[in-house]
């Protein structure tokens, strides 16, 4: 153990992103009972990672995301924290997160899943996309020894879980997809125990361990960065058309999902791209899929854009509702009335929020209280 | 024009590697010959006169095919010789456990010559993203703050993707995210790395260790692949010194009957990328190539590349 981290916080939900943390708080918190001690390490996981094959002539082709990365001796993937040594692929970052938090899950967000309660929030260092727009880059874009990571096997998370309880797990900051072994047993372990699981991602992976993984997962909030190619490869590095394929997948195993949509000025905010979008939702997902507007700030390397106008988050959601799209929010705009969610039967508000602020359920067995109409999502 | 240079050791053939001795003979005379001055302290107090020099090794295959401590100790010596302090002298690298693997004594004191990687406490990658095209990198503080000039310093060998690892590619260790800049074949990414404003300006000189090449299989360590060359290379452009590299690379691989690297899917573009952006000289028969042979007194004599 090189130094202890013990935090108050997971029992009353303050942030606890590693990435700063001093000493200061083991002496801040030291008489505090039921603070929870974890271990800073600077060690690597050597865990062989799953869905690769071996290449003749040496190396290996990774089949976790589309990327298929093929990566020889003591090279690593583009997500930076998948290694090759010999013909074997490990994952550097099994159990190893750089970032943990006890999170409302309207911060997700997921607006039809369990409203008001808390998710045990975590990522690993790595992303295996490179958005220009990333908030968290600190995090996605570096390599695992570039981060402060802990020790924090499945099994303790669950248990943290169950003693705070905390009824969800979610996998975010990042992107879990990269982290795939350390999220698999984590979900599968805590389903056993009674605990849920939702993943927040890219949804830029491939179809295998996507079915697999979803036996495991509650819910999924996919960021659908845009729905134009080009976008995918100026903005994202990554593709479009697998996300595409995900999403549908996801819909299809009956895994709850949400959709964020976050708005960048100039570049994927025009009318006809938020009409191609609410009817590639409708045709593919169905209308009860609750679509989320994002407001766009100027981070990592799209410092030169300005935050995204309201009206333009306003003009996408009248889109989406004319198309005939039913749950159609606006994020990052704490108090706007399309943070909250309306029954579109009777048009009274069934669940209102501002912020990550729950204000009132007006729900009835996952009905409107007003008119009865059944409300999609769990509740 | 761009020059450089060639030393190839023409004394006793080592088991191995060279002692830092033997290494001295050739960069005494390598380096006489890329600055038409001797000694050849008088020609690094001329590239280095003062501050600290930083010395990037690569350490990615221990102690088998990395930079070897003979060598990065003769240039040191060398420094010391033309006036720099032995606590100027800053060898370094990603990590320190690559370091440490290599065979190197890691050392952040204020005593004696300095060794450290770049995750050393209190050091890590700047705040500050640099950008050159296609590639948005933080850069190690090594390279930023704590050195002033910057001898680049790899090991010749083959690459699974880039083709030829040599100057530029080695400079994916000074960046936080080389991993996001491999497809396809590292071009234009290597280019645009050393294009990076800090990694172009304190870049002075570029001494690629050839001893023995490994020609296939690269970059991790493949002992069946290793073709002794039995020299060092030289120059002040990074683009050229690699490029006579890659005529090195080729040949190996021809004499053991192995196809060029682009009929295997592994063309080397990223050196036609760095010469359009003006980093340096792609066109073999445009470099002032000097090929030297060296003996075990340190006697030297015009050469043959191959």
């Amino acid at each position: 153990m090189e130094r202890r981290l013990f935090l108050r916080c997971l029992g009353c939900g303050a942030t606890a992103t590693l990435l700063a943390q001093t000493e200061l708080l083991p002496r801040a918190l030291g008489g505090v009972q039921n603070a929870c001690a974890f271990d800073y390490t600077k060690k690597l996981s050597s865990v062989e990672a799953w869905y690769y094959v071996k290449r003749e002539g040496g190396g290996i082709e990774c089949r976790l995301c589309p990327r298929r990365c093929v990566v020889t001796d003591l090279e690593r993937g583009y997500c930076g924290v998948r290694e090759t040594r010999g013909d074997i692929y490990y994952t550097l970052v099994y159990g190893l997160p750089c970032s943990l938090n006890i999170d409302p899950i309207e911060k997700k967000p997921l607006y039809h899943f369990y409203p008001g309660t808390t998710a045990f929030s975590l990522a690993t260092a790595g992303c295996n996309a490179n958005c220009k727009f990333c908030q968290n880059w600190e995090i996605s874009q570096t390599r695992p020894e570039q981060t402060d990571n802990i020790d924090l096997p499945p099994q303790t998370i669950v248990d943290i879980c169950n003693h705070r309880k905390v009824p969800s797990i979610a996998y975010t900051y990042s992107e879990p997809i990269i982290f795939f072994e350390y999220m698999y047993d984590t979900a599968k372990l805590g389903h056993e125990k009674g605990i849920r699981s939702v993943m927040i991602t890219g949804g830029y992976i491939e179809k295998e361990p996507l079915k697999d993984l979803l036996q495991h997962l509650d819910a999924v909030k996919v960021d659908l960065k845009a729905i134009r190619e080009q976008y995918y490869k100026d903005i994202v590095n990554a593709e479009l058309k697998p996300v595409l394929d995900a999403l549908v997948e996801i819909k299809r195993t009956g895994v709850w999902l949400e959709i964020v949509y976050l708005v960048v000025p100039t570049l994927n905010d025009s009318e006809e791209e938020f009409v191609e979008l609410a009817r590639w939702i409708k045709t593919n997902l169905g209308t009860d899929t609750p679509v989320h507007f994002s407001k766009f700030y100027p981070q990592y390397l799209l410092k030169n854009l300005p935050p995204t106008p309201t009206g333009t988050l306003e003009m996408a959601r009248n889109i989406c509702r004319a198309e005939g799209l039913e749950y159609v929010y606006l994020g990052n705009v704490p108090g706007h009335p399309a943070e909250s969610t309306y029954c579109p039967k009777c048009n009274e508000v069934v669940i209102a929020r501002r912020g990550y602020t729950i204000l009132q359920v007006n729900l009835n067995n996952c009905r409107c209280s007003n008119c009865n109409n059944e409300i999609p999502g769990l509740f | 024009m761009s020059k450089v240079v060639v030393v190839k050791n023409a004394g006793i053939r080592p088991v191995k590697k060279l002692a830092v001795d033997q290494y001295r003979l050739l960069l005494e005379t390598g380096l006489g010959a890329l600055f038409d001055r001797k000694p050849a302290s008088a020609a690094l107090s001329t590239m280095f006169p003062g501050g600290v020099v930083g010395m990037k090794t690569n350490c990615l295959t221990r102690k088998l095919n990395s930079t070897p401590k003979s060598l990065t100790d003769a240039i040191s010596e060398m420094l010391e010789d033309s006036g720099i302090k032995a606590n100027n002298v800053v060898v370094w690298e990603r990590t320190n456990r690559e370091l440490a693997d290599a065979g190197f004594e890691l050392n952040a004191s204020s005593f004696g010559r300095r060794c450290m990687g770049t995750d050393t406490n209190g050091l890590g990658y700047g705040r500050t993203f640099y950008n050159s095209g296609e590639v948005n990198s933080l850069i190690s503080r090594i390279l930023t703050d704590v050195i002033d000039r910057n001898i680049n310093i790899p090991v010749l060998k083959d690459h699974s993707i880039a083709g030829l690892s040599g100057g530029l590619k080695n400079m994916y260790g000074a960046i936080h995210n080389p991993n996001k800049y491999h497809i396809p074949n590292c071009n234009p990414h290597a280019a645009h790395i050393s294009n990076l404003e800090p990694i172009r300006k304190k870049n002075r000189l570029t001494i690629i260790d050839a001893i023995r090449v490994q020609y296939n299989s690269g970059p991790g360590f493949d002992s069946r692949y290793l073709e002794y060359f039995g020299g060092i290379l030289l120059s002040t452009d990074p683009v050229a010194v690699d490029r006579v590299g890659l005529e090195i690379l080729e040949h190996c691989r021809l004499m053991n009957k192995l196809p060029a690297l682009e009929q295997v899917g592994r063309p080397v573009k990223y050196l036609k990328s760095a010469d359009a952006i003006g980093l340096g000289m792609e066109r073999f028969e445009e470099i002032d190539l000097q090929v030297l042979a060296v003996d075990e007194n340190g006697a030297a004599r015009p050469g043959e590349l191959f």
